[in-house]
């Protein structure tokens, strides 16, 4: 229907099978498996040295793997160099060739798939309409702005219209604003052609905003993929419960549904036996100043109700925290964090004030020996 | 940024160093311009004869042309040689690269005398001496070591990843070389080039060994003729090596830009 | 002269290829450097150990057999004795004078900036792509009976002329300016560590200049005093040309016996042994070096 149709190349299943990389003892990559759908975008997750670029590297066939398969499009990957694999890269550095021109760079890869010159120019009319930098093309890649430059990136990775599209965590050089805009950017091009994408970030607010999959890779491990709600709502281990977004963590013994703290017993979501880990959501939690009647069980299930005294408040613009100490007076006490949205706390809670925290059993998340 | 003044010794002390150090340089460009037979201070008169002797000199002028050949000869072959070698030892990183760079390096360390020597003696038995493509090799050898260093340097100041990217884009090895590697490396190859011919053309120890009355380099009858006796031609000479060493420094600066080749 | 860098540990290939294939290109790029090498380095450098026990005749040629003639002569022939500590004598000696020398300049150049400090690093740099007969010559020129210094000499008066040619006087003061660069540069690379407000801290803990120099600048400078040092007395023991021009035949030094012996005399054995000894001379002078700098720390 628009210009956009016209670059739309066929798109490519994914699948990864057991994918491992070793450095003499060392396993940076560890088996990993995961099937990426046409036209999805997938986040690779994980903190420095989680194995998430290595993986990339393998894709795209700039490191060789260990061990495992590549599959894109129906197509084994293993043993075909990297540049017959028609697989398009955004490097994080952006990696754009100092000696050409934006116009040369972008039709570097035309040339080599030996598009006659007139196509080149075309094409690379098009790509440049498409980021957005019509009237760039005879700049040097010295003259161009951070974010230019990885615009410059992006067209050229995509003029080839490859079966994938990686991008190596392209927005980490980028300051805040800017990501934000490049963000929106690139996951509307990325929809609009209906390319299969891998997205490599240590930033867990940009892989839940951008992509329909998110995969979090701990110590070269997968940990879990799933939407980004599920990654959220329903983390599968405790290191993803803690990776992607905040939480207040406690450590107890467990008994059926109850486990025992030092300073109470709190009611929680599933049972288990043992040693148990459980979190709560900072959100999740309502403080009121204690003189008020804490909730009582409902058709929501039960409440845990902590008291406490407030320790510090931190206005953060839309939201408002407050550390709360309980469990003083019992040995052993913890520092809870709450969260509310500015103007959603009706009873006023200040510093130093003894308050009560609710939080619902279902909204906690344990981790331990399921029963 | 604050700037803590020079004490006045330190100046002076420094200035009078110096000036030990430009002497011979400053001494040879008026007695150039002596009228004299032989070499002494001051000049009796002056005359630009000894510039004319030079020209007219023909065991100079022959040296001179062999000197130059030989010198473009080496660099080319320095090249050659060392720029598959720098890339082998960065790109590709082969087990015990960093004991082959060692050992590449190791003719530095070696006192030209102490090479001369064991040159001369090993091209004896091959009956090379004498010969130009002996001279070649072992001007090859002297250069080789500042070429495959400054090399080896250039490489490793350029991010793999561009290579990387163009491999992606669908060029094989030998594309991204040519399109990519090797126009991103002709600063440091400029730099490499004018430092091997240099080096080559101002090469006098081994030479020595190597050379006879019939193949001789400047440097080595230059040598000979100030052993003989000491007249103002040499002083002519030197100026007019002097100028034209400024003269290629200053013209590959100005084309290529050293200046880029040394701060990245 | 650079010194060899010990070279980070190698990694697989970072390129989509199997290692195999890799292994194969590498070992194709390096062969011709590893030709030349081997031919023109390691052979000759082995060959002179070999050449060092061999007989030769008095007429030069060279027989099928072996003996430890040549290194006997060295040890009994008191000449090869005075001959090796004539080198290191005189090559401390001119480490020395080099050291001083050029100590100011680098002090100096360390503390001076911009277009100035290029033009003057450009002067330091310069004379190192000339080659030795051209700066051995000025000296020649300065030196000499009829040169500078005899007709400044002259001038105040002198009755007979300074006799700086020929002899061990002109050779040390010729190498020491002519090494001079090699040790500007070394310094400037230790004065790296040398923060000017060292000095100011000195200073305004009631230091005077001096005692700022000796107890601040000094110390910290020595790992660059070590280095160019120890540049300078190789250099100097392997010199030839400068000691062969100004000595004039009469200065007796390792490289310049090495010379005559193989070139003259065609004593290649006695050459090659006199060649071992100076590669034996470096070798202490590194390890002294090593021992040095650990010391300094």
């Amino acid at each position: 229907m628009d210009r956009a149709s016209v670059m739309v190349s066929a798109p490519s299943h994914l699948g990864l099978r057991g994918l491992t990389k070793r450095y003499g003892s060392f396993v940076a990559v560890d088996g990993l498996s995961l099937d990426v759908a046409k036209g999805e975008m997938v986040a690779f997750l994980g903190p420095s040295g989680c194995g998430k670029t290595t993986s990339l590297r393998m894709i795209a066939g700039l490191t060789p793997a260990s061990a495992g398969e590549i599959v894109v499009g129906g197509r084994e990957l293993s043993g075909v160099k990297a540049h017959q694999r028609d697989i398009g890269v955004v490097f994080q550095n952006y990696a754009l060739f100092p000696h050409m021109t934006v116009a040369e760079n972008i039709a570097f890869g035309l040339e080599m798939r030996r598009c006659s010159r007139a196509e080149r120019t075309q094409r690379v009319a098009e790509a440049l309409r498409l980021v957005h930098l019509e009237g760039l093309d005879k700049r040097k890649p010295a003259e161009l702005s951070g974010g230019q430059q990885q615009r410059v990136a992006l067209a050229r990775a995509l003029v080839i219209r490859p079966s994938i599209l990686l991008l190596d965590e392209p927005l980490s050089n980028l300051d805040a604003k800017l990501r934000e805009e490049m963000r929106n950017e690139i996951r509307d091009i990325q929809q609009r052609l209906g390319i299969t994408a891998i997205f490599v970030t240590h930033d867990q607010g940009e892989a839940l905003a951008m992509c329909d999959k998110v995969a979090v890779l701990n110590q070269g491990r997968l940990d879990q993929v799933g939407t980004p709600e599920d990654l959220y709502e329903r983390p599968a281990t405790p290191f993803v419960a803690s990776f992607v977004g905040r939480g207040n963590w406690f450590e107890g013994d467990a008994c059926g549904a109850r486990v025992e703290l030092p300073w109470g017993t709190l009611a929680v979501a599933r049972p288990c036996t043992g040693r148990a880990r459980l979190m709560v959501r900072p959100h999740r939690i309502r403080i009121e100043p204690q003189r008020l009647q804490p909730p009582a069980a409902g058709s929501d299930g039960e409440w845990n109700t902590l008291l406490g005294t407030v320790e510090r408040v931190v206005y953060a613009g839309d939201l408002v925290q407050y550390e709360v100490r309980v469990g003083a007076g019992a040995g052993a006490n913890a520092a809870v964090t709450v969260e509310r949205s500015t103007g959603a706390q009706r009873e006023p809670v200040a510093v130093g004030m003894p308050v009560s925290l609710s939080f619902l059993a279902a909204d906690t998340l344990v981790f331990g020996n399921g029963g | 940024m604050d700037e803590r003044p020079i004490s006045r010794a330190l100046k002076l002390t420094a200035a009078a160093m110096f000036l030990l150090l430009l002497a011979p340089l400053l001494v040879v460009l008026p007695m150039s311009f002596s009228g004299d037979a032989y070499l002494a201070f001051p000049p009796s008169s002056w005359s630009t004869r000894w510039y004319g002797a030079v020209f007219k000199n023909a065991r100079m002028v022959d040296a001179f042309f062999v000197s130059v050949k030989l010198g473009l000869a080496v660099t080319v072959l320095s090249l050659l040689v060392a720029v598959p070698a720098a890339y082998a030892l960065v790109r590709l990183r082969p087990k015990g690269g960093g004991w082959l760079l060692a050992l590449f390096t190791a003719p530095l360390l070696l006192p030209t005398i102490v090479l001369g020597l064991g040159l001369l003696i090993v091209f004896a038995s091959l009956g090379w001496l004498g010969s130009a493509w002996g001279l070649l090799l072992c001007h090859l050898i002297v250069t080789l070591p500042y070429a495959l260093r400054m090399l080896v340097t250039t490489l490793s100041t350029l991010p793999p990843a561009v290579e990387e990217a163009a491999a992606t884009l669908g060029a094989s090895p030998a594309v991204v070389f040519r399109r990519i590697t090797l126009p991103l490396m002709a600063p440091g190859i400029m730099a490499t080039s004018v430092l091997s011919f240099l080096v080559s053309f101002d090469e006098v120890v081994v030479s020595l060994f190597m050379t006879t009355p019939k193949l001789s380099t400047l440097p080595v009858a230059m040598f000979h003729h100030v052993e003989d006796r000491a007249d103002p031609m040499v002083a002519a000479l030197s100026v007019l090596l002097v100028a034209l060493t400024l003269v290629v420094v200053l013209v590959v600066d100005r084309t290529i830009g050293l200046g880029r080749a040394f701060v990245k | 002269m650079t010194v060899a860098a010990a070279i980070a540990p190698t990694r697989p290939a970072k390129t989509g290829q199997p290692v195999a294939t890799t292994a194969l290109t590498a070992a194709t790029l390096l062969l011709p450097i590893v030709a030349i090498n081997t031919l023109g380095f390691l052979v000759p450098v082995f060959n002179l150990l070999l050449m060092s026990m061999r007989k030769v005749e008095a007429s030069g040629a060279l027989l099928d057999a072996w003996t430890a003639a040549s290194w006997l002569k060295l040890f009994v022939d008191g000449f090869y004795l005075q001959l090796l500590w004539n080198t290191v004598r005189v090559s401390a000696l001119i480490t020395l004078l080099t050291l001083l020398a050029s100590y100011p300049i680098a002090l100096y150049l360390h503390r001076s900036r911009g277009t100035w400090r290029n033009l003057l690093l450009v002067l330091v740099i310069a004379p190192l792509l000339t080659s030795a007969v051209v700066r051995t010559y000025g000296w020649i020129a300065i030196l000499s009976d009829q040169g500078v210094l005899n007709a400044a000499a002259r001038a105040l008066g002198a009755g007979a002329p300074l006799r700086l040619m020929f002899n061990e006087v002109g050779v040390v003061i010729g190498l020491t300016e002519i090494l001079m660069p090699y040790m500007i540069l070394s310094l400037l690379a230790g004065f790296g560590r040398l923060d000017p407000r060292l000095e100011e801290a000195a200073a305004s803990l009631g230091a005077g200049p001096f005692a700022v120099f000796r107890r601040v600048v000094l110390p910290l400078s020595l790992p660059g005093v070590a280095l160019g040092s120890l540049l300078a007395f190789v250099l100097s023991v392997s010199s030839f040309i400068t000691p062969k021009l100004l000595g004039g035949g009469r200065v007796f030094l390792l490289a310049t016996e090495i010379y005559d012996q193989a070139i003259v005399t065609l004593n290649w054995p006695l050459a090659a042994t006199l060649s071992i000894v100076v590669l034996l001379v470096f070798g202490l002078a590194l390890a002294a070096y090593g021992r040095v700098v650990r010391r300094i720390g």
